[in-house]
């Protein structure tokens, strides 16, 4: 079972999240849904093609321009509220790493905090707990919000990963958070160079055998740009083949920009594992 | 006092070919009731293939799941024991039979099999003597073109014998959503 939020979700279908930055300089859209009436209708469109969750951002990940909490709350609170009084069964997720923003986006109705930097506020656990809202624990290895590794190695990346992201699981069900409401996500790139986000890529049924859900964010990245020699707009096939990969080993929820895409590749792949039905199925059984 | 009860023989209805959205949900709520008006162990009177979608009927009916039947067309054996719920009862006197057939699977352009100008009269006369009942013109069914019309008919004929004396309760579905026509239909006799 899973629980995010007010949704508990009692099948294991796979879940797909749907990005929408709420950024003027995000590496994919490049701002296109900054402004507030344009990030809604990103939201209509990605629910339209199927996504279960969205997972609303006020801060670039990259280098840029300093956002304080002030800005950020300003970029997503007042916004997660729009959506939540418009959706209101959707699952919101926000992607911050500061507790302050954190508490208020879920006083509006956040169901989910996915800390894309891996504990880096230690209050953040304290702040999902008292909402009894979701958390998406991610490995970054170590690095401080918004930087690039640089030289960074590990002896076994995926078992730093596991290793982070489950102390990481531990500390939140010790703060209080439900265990259904924790999702570990090894956090593709983050900390992490192409070959070891390669690395992680093929072997997360390691992650997923621990027992904690796993989340992947595998969207358009560089590790599949180096990979492919492909610049960030043409990265859908690359992209669509980790996520197949994942889907096999068992990952649960896919972080995205193209929701009917990866929502097709899941589900196919899902079903190939023999996890899901097919939707309907009568050739050659009538 | 028999209850008998005709079903088609339905792949998608077998719980290994679950879809997410069922693609037979009407025929399947016809078929679980009629097979709990027959109430616990039917007996069933198909071929092997039609025994699985029996047992997986009357399982998911809540009844005792009859064993699977050996080949050919024959009856098969009730099972004992255990008496699980149904929505409806039967007195033990009463002996509960399930049959699992149906028409042509070569109605239209759509069906399965090619195209077959002959199947809709087929199963317009078959259909015409299950209602009525008529066991002396289900006795007389041509199993040839049948077997041509890829009708699944091989227990017509045990099937017109358990409708001597018997009168209809009941036509439950009659339909032929993918070109293969399919009755559920209910006797007592």
């Amino acid at each position: 079972m899973l629980k995010l939020g007010h949704r508990v979700l009692v099948d294991e279908l796979p879940l797909v999240m749907a990005i929408v930055n709420r950024t003027p300089d995000s590496f994919y859209d490049r701002g296109a849904t900054f402004a507030e009436d344009a990030a809604f209708a990103r939201v209509e469109q990605v629910v339209d093609e199927g996504a279960d969750i969205v997972d609303i951002g006020g801060v670039r990940a990259g280098y840029g321009p300093e956002v304080d909490a002030t800005e950020e709350i300003r970029r997503v609170a007042s916004f997660v509220g729009r959506v939540r009084t418009a959706y209101p069964s959707l699952v919101i997720s926000v992607d911050t790493w500061r507790s302050e923003v954190a508490d208020v986006v879920c006083r509006e109705g956040a169901d989910v905090v996915n800390d894309a930097w891996g504990g880096h506020d230690p209050g953040l656990v304290d702040v999902v707990a008292a909402h009894d809202a979701a958390l998406i624990c991610t490995h970054t290895g170590g690095l401080r919000p918004r930087t690039d590794p640089h030289r960074q190695e590990y002896a076994d990346v995926v078992a730093a990963a596991i290793t982070a992201t489950t102390a990481y699981a531990e500390r939140a069900l010790a703060a209080g958070v439900a265990k259904e409401s924790i999702v570990i996500d090894p956090a593709h790139d983050f900390g992490k160079n192409t070959f070891h986000s390669l690395e992680v890529t093929r072997r997360v049924g390691e992650m997923v055998e621990t027992g904690w859900p796993v989340l992947v964010s595998l969207s358009n990245k560089d590790f599949v740009g180096e990979t492919l020699g492909r610049p960030a707009g043409e990265r859908l096939s690359g992209t669509l083949a980790a996520t197949a990969v994942c889907a096999l080993a068992g990952a649960r929820i896919y972080r995205v920009h193209q929701v009917r895409e990866t929502r097709d590749v899941v589900d196919m792949t899902w079903s190939i594992a023999g996890r899901r039905p097919p939707l309907r199925a009568i050739r050659g059984l009538a | 006092m028999t209850r008998v009860a005709l079903v088609p023989g339905v792949l998608a209805l077998l719980p290994e070919y679950r879809s997410l959205q069922d693609p037979v949900a009407s025929l399947r709520a016809a078929c679980l009731d009629a097979v709990a008006w027959l109430g616990p162990s039917p007996r069933v009177v198909a071929d092997a293939q039609g025994s699985r979608i029996a047992a997986a009927l009357v399982g998911a009916a809540g009844l005792d799941t009859p064993p699977p039947s050996g080949s050919g067309y024959s009856t098969s054996g009730r099972v004992g024991g255990r008496v699980a719920s149904a929505s409806e009862r039967i007195e033990t006197t009463e002996e509960g039979v399930l049959v699992v057939g149906n028409g042509s699977a070569r109605r239209t352009e759509a069906s399965p099999g090619p195209f077959d100008p002959r199947a809709v009269p087929f199963d317009d006369a078959l259909g015409a003597a299950l209602r009525g009942p008529d066991p002396a013109v289900l006795r007389s069914l041509d199993q040839q073109l049948a077997e041509e019309l890829w009708a699944a008919t091989g227990s017509v004929t045990e099937l017109a014998g358990l409708l001597e004396g018997a009168g209809l309760v009941d036509v439950d579905y009659d339909d032929a959503p993918y070109g293969v026509q399919y009755w559920v239909m209910r006797w007592q006799g």
